[in-house]
């Protein structure tokens, strides 16, 4: 926003006052959200990453200094290099990709009046309210291998029953197309709220032009829309990374960690291993990652959002 | 397909493409829906007809009465409330005040706080909840309330200090001007002037905080063991302990929704409302 947006004052007095009440004003309205973030998240991070350089196991805690032998660990595990790694990575991506698409064709139908469309945005908004948890349960249900109601219908249809849920592709399947299922409402939440921000006027114009839908939606809808699509982007892409209730329900990163993601991985070195140290060594190592994907995708953000004002 | 092009003249195609319109989205409202209404379906069935939801009429809400009778389930249901009923409130105290100072001031501190919550956003779950688990057991607060609610409050506190940025930026500041040169402290501005405008946004960041609170897994299975059960926990482990009881299952998994249904059904045009970033 422009400068002119702030309450930045100018002191009459005009001493170059870098710590002046202002600052101290700034400080205060931050101090209770700063400190809670500092004892739940930042404290834990630096014990979390002592840890890391430990030998912890949780059933003989030595505590002793290990160096980097913990990194070297997760580094040279065929499963998480081979396996976890590239699931978050496809996972991250096949979700943000198809919720994103998704979000935005539900969000342009949603953007103009019909009947109906009270009904419809509550039905759209239902994946919302669902726990991940549940949403995976359900979806567990479904996909039952014996009294599942898909193989029901396959069974029904004259196709053969599929055991959906220990096999590798099927099951990641299935964890992408739930995770769309539960995100994609919130596309379509922000991008409405997008949509309906935008000027008319232009519309307007190519209306009268004559100007087909296609061309509306490639020159200047998604133009237009650009800031916004990137913030969900980045919103959900960090988000997705770190998703863990709905593998740990659906298949609980199996059928033998082919369908793990990272931060299941994680939590299996602590707390199923019991190897704090790895564990959180691995922790690390995916929070590195992210956070320089994180900031990486803030930098388009940034890019976008000017590009467009 | 804006309001003009919905407009255009196509006598020929325009009824069919009306009905196409219709069609898919009828088709895409059943896909959303599905699995809610099979979950349902399942609930009502009598354990016998449980494996055969689609065959048999004979429905029954014995699975209800069964998990209401469960003290240990009627317990998380109020764990469950009680946190994300306290987490919405406390959150939203925290991080009004942070969002207000990111839009409303620039500068080294507002540029360095910015930074902060962004990095801390990035920075997954399980990376902090992990250690977390030891922190809580050395200050004597794990698997009791307090050590629940705290780190609920900490989740949200980056991303909804970041949307509350975008709904102050969306609010003219020249009445807290005004107010200022009136002879209003800063605290008063803030107080008087800028947290009335901010009702609908903080309806939204409301509803949003309860709904992640009470649907929240990862936190919640790290951070509790007997004393304070909640609902998404005790769910999951029903997976593994009664497997194959789908009927108790289905019966609680919807009454973990009714709650949230609600909230979203009288809140949708907040969170609708108060969504612009």
């Amino acid at each position: 926003m422009e400068q002119t947006q702030t309450l930045q004052m100018k002191t009459p007095r005009s001493r170059p006052a870098w710590f002046g009440e202002q600052q101290r004003f700034m400080l205060l309205l931050i101090a209770p959200a700063a400190s809670l973030l500092l004892l739940f998240q930042v404290l834990p991070i630096v014990i979390g990453a002592n840890a890391s350089f430990r030998d912890w196991a949780l059933n003989n805690p030595k505590k002793t200094w290990v160096g980097l032998s913990q990194y070297l660990n997760v580094l040279s595990d065929a499963a998480f290099l081979q396996i976890v790694l590239p699931n978050t990575f496809f996972f991250m991506f096949a979700s943000v990709t198809l919720s994103l698409a998704a979000g935005l064709a539900l969000a342009l139908a949603l953007n103009r009046p019909f009947r109906g469309q009270h009904l419809v945005q509550t039905v759209l908004l239902l994946p919302l309210m669902v726990a991940p948890v549940i949403a995976a349960i359900m979806v567990r249900w479904m996909f039952n291998d014996q009294f599942g109601i898909v193989n029901v219908v396959m069974e029904a249809l004259g196709a053969e029953a599929q055991p959906w849920l220990t096999q590798r592709w099927s099951a990641f399947a299935i964890i992408v197309l739930t995770d769309v299922w539960l995100w994609t409402p919130w596309f379509t939440l922000l991008l409405l709220a997008g949509l309906q921000s935008l000027p008319k006027a232009p519309f307007e114009a190519a209306a009268i032009d004559g100007t087909s839908s296609w061309r509306v939606f490639r020159h200047l809808t998604v133009p237009m829309l650009a800031p916004v699509i990137i913030v969900c982007i980045v919103i959900r892409s960090i988000d997705a990374f770190r998703t863990f209730d709905i593998v740990w329900a659906l298949t609980g990163g199996g059928p033998s960690r082919q369908t793990q993601l990272f931060s299941l991985y994680a939590y299996e070195q602590a707390f199923v291993f019991l190897d704090f140290g790895k564990g959180s060594a691995a922790a690390i190592t995916g929070g590195l990652i992210i956070t320089v994907v994180g900031l990486a995708l803030y930098r388009v953000l940034d890019r976008v959002t000017r590009a467009s004002q | 397909m804006t309001d003009a092009q919905h407009r255009r003249p196509g006598a020929l195609g325009s009824r069919a493409r009306r009905a196409f319109f219709a069609l898919a989205l009828a088709g895409v409202c059943v896909l959303f829906a599905f699995p809610v209404l099979w979950l349902m379906l399942t609930s009502l069935r009598p354990q016998s007809g449980v494996y055969y939801v689609h065959k048999g009429l004979e429905f029954t809400l014995d699975s209800y009465l069964h998990v209401l009778r469960d003290e240990r389930l009627v317990q998380a249901f109020i764990n469950s409330g009680l946190i994300a009923t306290l987490a919405t409130v406390f959150s939203i105290l925290v991080t009004v005040s942070s969002g207000y100072m990111l839009s409303r001031f620039r500068g080294p501190i507002s540029s360095t706080w910015f930074g902060a919550i962004y990095v801390l956003r990035c920075v997954p779950y399980i990376t902090w909840v992990l250690p977390l688990y030891f922190v809580t057991q050395s200050w004597g607060v794990y698997d009791t309330y307090i050590g629940l609610l705290l780190p609920h409050i900490a989740v949200h506190i980056c991303f909804f200090s970041w949307l509350m940025k975008g709904f102050f930026d969306g609010i003219d500041p020249s009445m807290e001007h005004a107010a200022l040169i009136d002879g209003c402290t800063r605290w008063g501005a803030f107080f008087r002037v800028a947290l009335p405008s901010a009702v609908p946004a903080i309806s939204a960041l409301a509803v949003l905080c309860w709904l992640f609170t009470w649907n929240e897994f990862l936190f919640a299975l790290i951070l509790t063991g007997q004393n304070t059960p909640v609902i998404t926990v005790v769910m999951a482990q029903f997976v593994s302990e009664m497997g194959l009881e789908w009927n108790l299952m289905s019966a609680t998994a919807m009454l973990a929704l009714v709650p949230a249904f609600l909230l979203t059904l009288f809140g949708q045009k907040y969170v609708i409302r108060g969504l612009r970033i």
